[in-house]
């Protein structure tokens, strides 16, 4: 139906049609609903709009309140650094080893120095060098991290000063699946 | 290459801290600053509050109402978030319920033959004291309350540092912050608003969700105790100070006999998740994952995905996971 109206909108419906869809977008709200949007798209894509509309945006943005107050901030929960990444931190132990200022090394990196001094600098002849990827797809969704944190903080013993409100993090992880 | 002389006279160095034998590492701790955790710990356990909570990790912030009853039949505790997506965690002394209105699903895990909620006994605060160094910082004011500064240094790299602020009067923690070894706040749990003892209402710690979950689906963990290294799963070796406490098998996220083994290094714990490998993990590749002081590694062993899971740095997580072998 959806698609014979935007026939109809761009005026290429068949005269024997036109009937029964006028007809039909007399009595179907939706189908109305649906017309004037298409026609405020087509009105958009040209171009067209009535300066009223635009006086309307304007004065909607201006009664929209200002928000001061901190908010939950829906992206960025969680940052995945994959293999590149992991490669970028045992790159970093690398250069920390060999050579070239620790400033230089990306974020995460600073801290590889434990893992070359404690054992795991082993790793560093396997991995290529590379920079944090924030593309590469994780083997682990917002849900299934939220999960390990449930099934996890009944055994850390900060849940044993803390109470229940470590469980905050699990909620905060679940929120990204939720905005998705 | 060669390593700049600074690396190799200041190499071995980073390693000292672990071998600093264990009375010299106490004789920094304030047995006062021990006396203090072991208060907040029994305030926790023995105290009835209800307030506002805020939990802070870099640009998010997540507001809850938190209210901890202690009734003949054991401690009761509900967390309700204020922001967003109602959701609702209910905790008693063997269970933890929580509801997802959102995705009309309950997650039950429950314990059975376990000990949940680990007690920081005097024998474990010992060993805390072994991997932090533990001393009392000044008095406070937060939410309205006097509170003592407590402040846990690592003693090494494979563990955050950590300030604790409690009420001066009752031990309950009312603000803790995480910090990396850069000290850079990684998170903070603080309440804004605290009532503490006083007539707290019964409804305050009924689950909200209760009746119209009836119809939801129902997640259970059906937990139980476990010996991996005989089904061939083992820790070849953990970072300093980290020994492991417990082993399970759990459903997780539908997929059922997930092995679960637990390291802790007495405030700090990590989780290690073993569990078949999912198709869509076919292509991917070893990484990580974080969340404020949470730090998650995952890689391939076989045909199995390790996932490792704690409030410890990346370099222990990824230690962890590196050490778990299967041999058969």
């Amino acid at each position: 139906m959806r698609e014979k109206l935007s026939a109809l909108v761009d005026g290429e419906l068949r005269s024997s049609d036109l009937h029964t869809h006028l007809v039909r977008l007399r009595t179907d709200l939706e189908l109305r609903g649906a017309w004037s949007t298409y026609h405020l798209i087509g009105d958009a894509l040209r171009g067209h709009f009535g300066p009223e509309i635009i006086d309307r945006v304007v004065e909607r943005l201006r009664d929209e309140p200002t928000l001061v107050a901190p908010r939950s901030v829906p992206f960025k929960r969680l940052s995945w650094y994959a293999m590149s990444a992991a490669a970028g931190f045992a790159a970093v132990v690398l250069v920390v080893w060999t050579a070239s200022p620790i400033w230089n090394a990306p974020e995460i990196s600073g801290s590889s120095v434990a893992s070359g001094a404690t054992g795991t600098a082993g790793s560093v002849t396997i991995l290529a060098p590379g920079a944090p990827s924030a593309e590469a797809k994780p083997p682990v969704t917002s849900a299934e991290v939220e999960n390990y944190l449930l099934a996890h903080h009944p055994f850390s013993p900060t849940s044993a000063m803390q109470g229940i409100a470590p469980y905050a993090r699990t909620v905060a992880a679940g929120r990204g699946t939720e905005r998705k | 290459m060669m390593p700049p002389l600074a690396s190799r006279l200041l190499g071995p160095l980073r390693v000292l801290p672990f071998l600093l034998p264990v009375s010299a590492a106490l004789a920094q701790t304030d047995t006062s600053a021990l006396q203090w955790l072991q208060r907040i710990y029994a305030a926790t356990q023995k105290l009835s509050y209800t307030g506002v909570f805020v939990y802070q990790q870099g640009q998010q912030v997540e507001t809850s109402r938190i209210t901890h009853v202690v009734e003949a039949s054991g401690p009761r505790e509900r967390l309700e978030t204020l922001d967003g997506t109602p959701r609702e965690i209910i905790r008693t002394r063997d269970q933890v319920v929580c509801y997802l209105p959102a995705s009309m699903t309950v997650k039950i895990d429950k314990q059975s033959g376990t000990r949940m909620f680990p007690a920081i006994l005097p024998e474990r605060l010992k060993e805390l004291s072994e991997n932090y160094n533990i001393r009392k910082g000044d008095v406070e004011r937060v939410g309205g309350y006097d509170c003592q500064v407590i402040i846990l240094e690592p003693r090494d790299r494979m563990r955050y540092g950590h300030r604790l602020w409690a009420d001066l009067n009752t031990g309950m923690l009312l603000k803790a912050k995480t910090f990396d070894e850069k000290n850079e706040m990684l998170e903070q749990f603080s309440f804004t608003q605290l009532q503490i003892g006083g007539a707290i209402g019964r409804e305050q710690l009924k689950a909200r969700f209760s009746r119209a979950s009836r119809d939801w689906r129902v997640e259970d963990s059906g937990a139980i105790r476990a010996n991996l290294a005989e089904a061939g799963w083992t820790i070849r070796s953990s970072p300093p100070g980290f020994r492991t406490v417990t082993e399970l098998l759990r459903t997780l996220g539908g997929t059922s006999g997930v092995g679960h083994i637990v390291l802790s290094d007495g405030l700090a714990a990590v989780s290690v998740f073993i569990q078949p490998a999912k198709s869509k993990q076919a292509a991917s590749q070893p990484g990580l994952v974080r969340q404020g002081a949470i730090n998650v590694y995952m890689r391939p062993v076989g045909d199995h995905w390790i996932t490792v899971v704690g409030e410890a740095p990346p370099e222990s997580v990824k230690y962890i996971a590196d050490a778990v072998e299967y041999r058969k």
